[in-house]
Formats: structure tokens, sequence, C-alpha cells
């Protein structure tokens, strides 16, 4: 194999949970590209593996799967990008298959599947560590000689251990293009199997692969057939004649293909492992607690509240540094553009008011996600998943729905995307209309610029984390009832059985999580540098334009008496009432005065449609316009508590009453305010129309509840 | 005042210009099947036919 030899490929396998992706993180280092398989699957990751000797791999990450029986779409791209199926995407130079070396026979029944796609396989049994704390043996060399010398490499990804012999495994196995022996199957089934593939030949004019014609034989809702272009009809008999044979074997043909291969397993495994009596110990220990019926909901409402004090706590400094930050940038830069007012205001009031206001949240955000990065690396989100879905399973949701939807508690795409995992389309289709409904990342600024703000004052930090726990369910809450009405009586979804495996429960990797926090922040930041920025020019020119100068004569000679600050104040008022937002926000303000929520507020609801994170700066901007260096973060939330109605009943008391910014939170929990999530929701479902349904629904959801809890708030407080 | 005007308006068109053709740009991703999710990604890996 020469150095300079381009291009070669080699895909990660394994189930879920084996620490495959601690594994490639060590492979690849920081070196990685993530992105889609549109239509296709959740994310493809690659990398690039350095084997020693400058040979470099391109190493891709695929989706974790059990067999190589697809019920699911993310289980079809990994069949596919194995045997070479995917446009772009050529089939790879070998294959890692990653093992739990804790559960070795399960585990391999995968790499004895992949034996028959012909590739060069190493074996990696990661997990050693463990398995070696539970007393398990396993003779690497031996199990390495039975498969005909396919590399066996013990490793511990998570401790960096046997990484450089992998390294050197992958350089092997691609120069020496060893082959995992294939299965052999009894007489019967080896006929039935060359029936398929001379069907197959005749039918078609082309021999079909092994893996293929196991899959034509041996799964009941494979989609070879119809990748082949085999007609249906011819396509059953054959199928069915063959499957006759294997019946005749003695064997369920829909059963055969593991039966066949956990015989070879157990044989090729005997003196391979030696002991491992006590295979669960400490995590089922802790799982009697965490999973039991009433203390495991306690534990998981104790840990998100928690994670939501803390986040509060450890985010205030650095949010004070950003804070200051930004103020210190305006006051150096307010002073150079004296001589041009108006590009002065864009500059301060626009540009760094509206991205600073956007940006102070980033410490909540990267603490957020250290967290959630901590939970789900330790293996208690599985445990989260699995109280959830006993919590909510009568709604008719798929147990499958409860990864998109945490998922969904981060960003609705992936949440969105990830519901390919589930076989069912209607149970699919069920989870995607309610994925939206999670509190993402985006509602948190305004969520924790209402809490600090108006919340923490007047009644605490205790209240502050419940109201944040609070509305981080609200969506859920709705969620859960739109599930039951679309599984019951809309769709009619058929119950199916949830399976998820629970990871052992092991101390996250500082790196993973710290790698994973950074690629949130990075796509934060990049959204204040790009989209964030750009809206917020054009809200500030909204909010500025047009600066007729009648407006401020015309306030100067009514308010001749008036102290000169006064009157500054006055025509700021002006200018920004009669601008072309003002306007606009003025005549919709009479749909959101229900919910309590003035002109400004209003623009700021309109102008978050594209994207809900958009309030902040938009409110940063309509509330500091004509403020220019004076505009800090603290200023912003005294000007939002001195805000006054100013004509109808309400006139003289506060805008943002406890009433209006529950109202508020409530609407944008509840709201479909992400241009980005309503194209995906169309893309996966299909079509606009469950989009637009969604949309609709939505939106009405979020202004009916809204309404009612001002109302209801406005009368009890 | 004629420049600042300029530079003000030139400022709002580009931001204006730039979020109308990243707008166009997601809606003709998502129209060829890829992905308008905003991540970037500039994958056009499908299934073969």
């Amino acid at each position: 194999m020469s150095a300079a030899e381009p291009g070669l490929t080699v895909a990660l396998v394994g189930n879920p949970n084996t620490g495959k992706s601690t594994l490639f993180n060590a492979l690849t280092g920081l070196r990685q590209r993530v992105g889609n398989y549109p239509g296709v699957t959740v994310a493809r990751k690659s990398g690039q593996c350095d084997c020693g000797d400058g040979l470099k791999v391109e190493l891709i990450d695929l989706p974790g799967l059990y067999s190589l029986s697809a019920a699911s779409p993310d289980e079809q791209v990994v069949i596919d990008a194995l045997s070479g199926h995917l446009a772009d995407d050529r089939r790879p130079d070998a294959v890692v298959v990653v093992i739990d070396a804790t559960n070795l026979l399960r585990n391999l029944f995968l790499a004895s599947q992949l034996s028959e796609l012909g590739l060069p396989v190493v074996l990696v049994l990661n997990q050693a560590d463990v398995a070696a704390e539970q007393g398990v043996k396993i003779d690497a060399g031996l199990l390495s000689r039975r498969l005909g010398g396919v590399p066996v490499v013990l490793t511990s990804a998570w401790k960096g251990e046997g990484i450089a012999a992998v390294r050197r495994a992958i350089a092997e196995a691609l120069r020496l293009r060893i082959r995992m022996p294939a299965v052999e199957w009894p007489a019967l089934v080896e006929e039935a199997l060359a029936d398929v593939s001379a069907g197959v030949a005749s039918d078609l004019g082309q021999t079909p692969s092994r893996a293929d014609v196991e899959r034509l034989l041996f799964d009941s809702t494979t989609s070879v057939g119809q990748r082949l272009g085999w007609e249906a009809a011819r396509r059953d008999a054959v199928i069915r004649a063959a499957r006759d044979k294997v019946r005749r074997a003695g064997y369920n043909p829909l059963a055969a293909e593991p039966l066949i291969h956990y015989e070879r397993l157990r044989k090729l495994l005997e003196g391979v492992v030696q002991g491992g009596g006590n295979r669960t110990g400490a995590s089922a220990a802790v799982d009697q607690v965490l999973l039991h019926r009433i203390f495991g909901p306690i534990v998981f409402t104790g840990i998100m509240l928690g994670m939501f004090a803390s986040v509060f706590w450890l985010a205030k400094f650095p949010m004070q540094w950003l804070s200051s930050g930004a103020d210190w940038l305006k006051a150096v830069v307010a002073p150079h553009l004296d001589g041009m007012p108006m590009l002065q205001s864009l500059v301060t009031d626009g540009m760094i008011g509206g991205v600073g206001a956007f940006l102070a949240f980033l410490p909540q955000i990267l603490i957020l996600f250290l967290f959630v990065g901590i939970l789900e690396d330790s293996g208690y989100m599985a445990r989260a998943a699995f109280i959830m879905d006993r919590l909510f399973s009568w709604c008719g949701l798929n147990g499958k729905s409860f990864v998109p939807m945490l998922s969904g508690f981060a960003c609705a795409i992936p949440g969105l995307l990830s519901t390919r995992t589930i076989e069912d389309p209607k149970a699919r289709l069920a989870t995607a209309f309610a994925v939206p409904f999670m509190s993402c990342s985006a509602r948190f600024p305004i969520y924790a610029l209402m809490c600090s703000a108006f919340i923490l004052p007047k009644y605490g930090a205790g209240w502050e984390s419940v109201v944040m726990v609070g509305m981080h369910c609200v969506g859920l809450l709705f969620a859960v009832p739109t599930a039951f009405v679309l599984t019951r009586f809309v769709l009619k979804v058929k119950p199916q059985p949830f399976v998820l495996e629970l990871p052992r429960y092991q101390m996250p990797k500082p790196r993973d999580v710290l790698w994973r926090m950074w690629q949130n922040a990075a796509e934060f930041v990049s959204k204040a540098g790009t989209v964030i920025f750009a809206i917020t020019i054009i809200v500030w020119a909204l909010t500025y334009f047009p600066r007729d100068p009648a407006v401020a004569q015309r306030v100067r000679a009514q308010s001749a008496d008036a102290p000169a600050e006064v009157v500054s104040a006055r025509i700021q008022a002006a200018y920004i009432e009669q601008s072309w937002m003002g306007r606009f926000g003025k005549s919709v303000q009479p749909i959101f005065d229900p919910c309590g929520f003035d002109w400004k507020i209003t623009v700021g609801v309109l102008a978050s449609f594209p994207a809900r994170e958009v309030i902040v700066s938009t409110l940063g901007v309509t509330y500091s316009v004509g403020e220019g260096a004076k505009a800090d973060s603290a200023h912003l939330r005294d000007k939002m508590l001195e805000a006054e109605w100013t004509e109808g009943p309400r006139r003289g008391t506060p805008i943002f009453s406890l009433a209006a910014v529950l109202a508020l939170m409530v609407f944008f929990a509840l709201c479909s305010q992400c241009g980005p999530t309503v194209a995906t929701l169309a893309q996966e479902t299909g079509g606009w129309k469950w989009a637009v349904i969604s949309f609709v629904y939505m939106t009405a959801l979020a202004w009916i509840m809204a309404v009612v809890v001002y109302q209801v708030v406005l009368r009890l407080v | 005042m004629i420049f600042e005007t300029f530079l003000i308006y030139g400022i709002i068109g580009v931001a204006a210009g730039w979020l109308g053709f990243r707008w166009a740009s997601a809606w003709r991703r998502r129209k060829e099947g890829g992905c308008a999710g905003g991540c970037g990604c500039a994958s056009k890996i499908q299934p073969k036919k």
C-alpha cells in the first residue's frame, strides 16, 4: 500500500452505545466535518485518520445499528453506504466494527453479517477496561486466528488506550485486505440463496451481491428489490419458493439468519471469553433508584431544576463581563462618530446594542450545553427517555419519539431529522409534529431576559428556576395532548413496542463534552455574526427612519418649559412612534393587545418569525434607539421596567407586568417562529401540508394561551 | 451628510441583500433535496435510484 494512494475511506460501524463516537473522536482528533445525508440519515461525520507511515484515510462515522435488517431510514443509509449504493459516496475500502467488549456475542452479530459484504474488517473490542473490571477475560489473539487473521484490537477509547493499535490495524487491513470469513449456511439455506440469486440474474440480467441476496431472502421489509428494479410479483414468487426451502431446513425464514449467525458465534467465542458473571453491577443498583416509578421522575425533576439554577448562577459573571465589553465598545466607538449621528446610532444602538444583547446569553447557552453533554455522556439521557416514555406513552407516541423530542430541546432541526429512526411513517409524522413544541435553545434568551429582569428581582432565584423549568415544560404539556389527538383520531397510529438499550453509567470524557459545547457555541456566535447582525441592521433602519426634522420641532414647541433631558426623551419617543416599524407595530398591535403586548413587543414578535432569537436584539434596538453609548444591557432592562402604557384603560401601568411577561414567554414557548424548522418539517413530511398545519396550529395556540395567561394572571395578581 | 447617507443605505442594502440571498439559497437547496436547516451542510448524498 503506497502512502501516496489517494482517497481511501474507512467506515466506522457498530451497535449504538459502544463508544463509537468516542473512538471516532480519538482517531480523528478535531479534524472532523459534520454534515447531513439529506433525505437519508441524521448526520454524516467524517474526519481524517492518520494510520502511520504517511497513510491518511477518511474515516466515516455511520449511525449505530444492531443488524443489517434495516427497519428505519437511518439504518438503511448505513447499509447503502457500506454496499456503495449512495450517490456521490463510493464504497468504503475497509470497515472498522466497534464492539462492546462486555457484550461480545450480541455485538458480533453485526460483524458476522458484515462479513458478507466482502470488505476488509478490523474488529475493535471497545470498553475493554470495563470488561476487565467485570472479570471478563478476552483472548483477542485467539479470536483473530479463528476469524482468519482479521485484526482484533482491545481498546478503551474513553481512556485513550489502544488507539495507536487501531491505527496500525486499519493500515494492516488495508494493506493485506483481510476479510472476515462468511457464515456457512446449511445446505438447503444455501440452495435458497442460490435460487434468489438466479432469479435476479435471469430477470434483470445482473448478478446481485451476496449481501443483497441475503436481505431479499431474510428480510420482509428490505428495499433491495425496489433498488434493483425487480418486478414485485415475480420477486415475491421467487422469494416465496426460496423461503419454503429454508422452512424445509427447519428454520423460520425470517428468524433463520440470526439463529444461524448466533450458532456460529457461540462456537467462535468458545475459549475466547472467560468469566464475567457480574455484568450489570453498579449500573443496575443506581437504576433501582433513577428508574424507580416514583423516585425516577422526582430525581429527573430535581436534576432539571438544579441544572437551570446552576446555569443562571454560573453564567452570572461571564454575562456581566460580556455586557461590560459591549458597553466599553460603545463608549470607545461613539466619540469617533460624533459628527455623524445617524451612523453613530446604527453602530451603537443597532449593531453593538442588538448583537450585544443577543451575545450576552452565550455563557448561559454554553453552560446549558455543558450540562446536557454531561448528562448524555454519563448515560443519564437514555434513562430520561425511559422515564418520559413511561410518563407519556399513553398519548400514543412511539417510544422512539422521545429521543427526537429530547434532541428538540437543543434544536428542532436535528430533532426532526432524527425522527427518521422511527419505522412507522405515521408515528414518524406525529413525532415530527410534536418536536417543534420542545423548548429549543433559541427560546432560551427570551426566557432568560424576562426572568432576570422581572422574575428574579421580585420573586428571587428559586422562582426564577421554577419559571425556567416551567417554560421548558410548557411545550411538552401541549405536545402530548396534541400527539394524543393526532395519533388516536387523525393518523390512527398502531401502538409499537419501545426497545431502548440503557448504556452503562460512565464518567463523561471532558474533551468530548467540551468539543460539543464548542460546536454549539460556534454555531451561536456565527448566527450572531450573520443572521442576527443583518436582521438587527434592518430592524434599526425600520425603527430609525423616516427622520423628519419637523417632528423634533413640533415636540420642542409643545415642551417649551420642560428640562432639556425630558425634551430629548420626548423627541426620541416621537421619532420611534412615527418610524416605519412604529407605524407597522401600532397597526398590528390590536391583534396582540389581549396578550398584553404593546407595539414595541409586537414589533419584536413579528420580527422573530424567521428566527425567534431576534426578539432580544429587536427589543435591544427598539428600547435603545437614540440612547447611543448609554444603552447598555442593564439600561435595556431599566427601560423595559420603566415602560408604561401611555393610552387606554391601562394608561400609567407597567407594560412588563408579571402577566405580560408570562404571556410573552408562553407565546414564545408555543409559537412556530423558525423558518428553517418549518422548511425542514416540509422536507421530512414530504410536502407543505403538515408544515403549514403545524405553523398555523402552533401560532394560533400560542396566541390563545398568551391571552389566557395574561388575562388570568392580570386578574389574580 | 451625503457620505453618511450613502454609507447607511449601503449597509442596509448589503444586509437586506445578503438575507434575501441566504433565504433564496436555502429554498433552492431544499428544492434540490438538500438540507434547508441552516446547518451549512453541503452534502448532496442521496440514494441511487
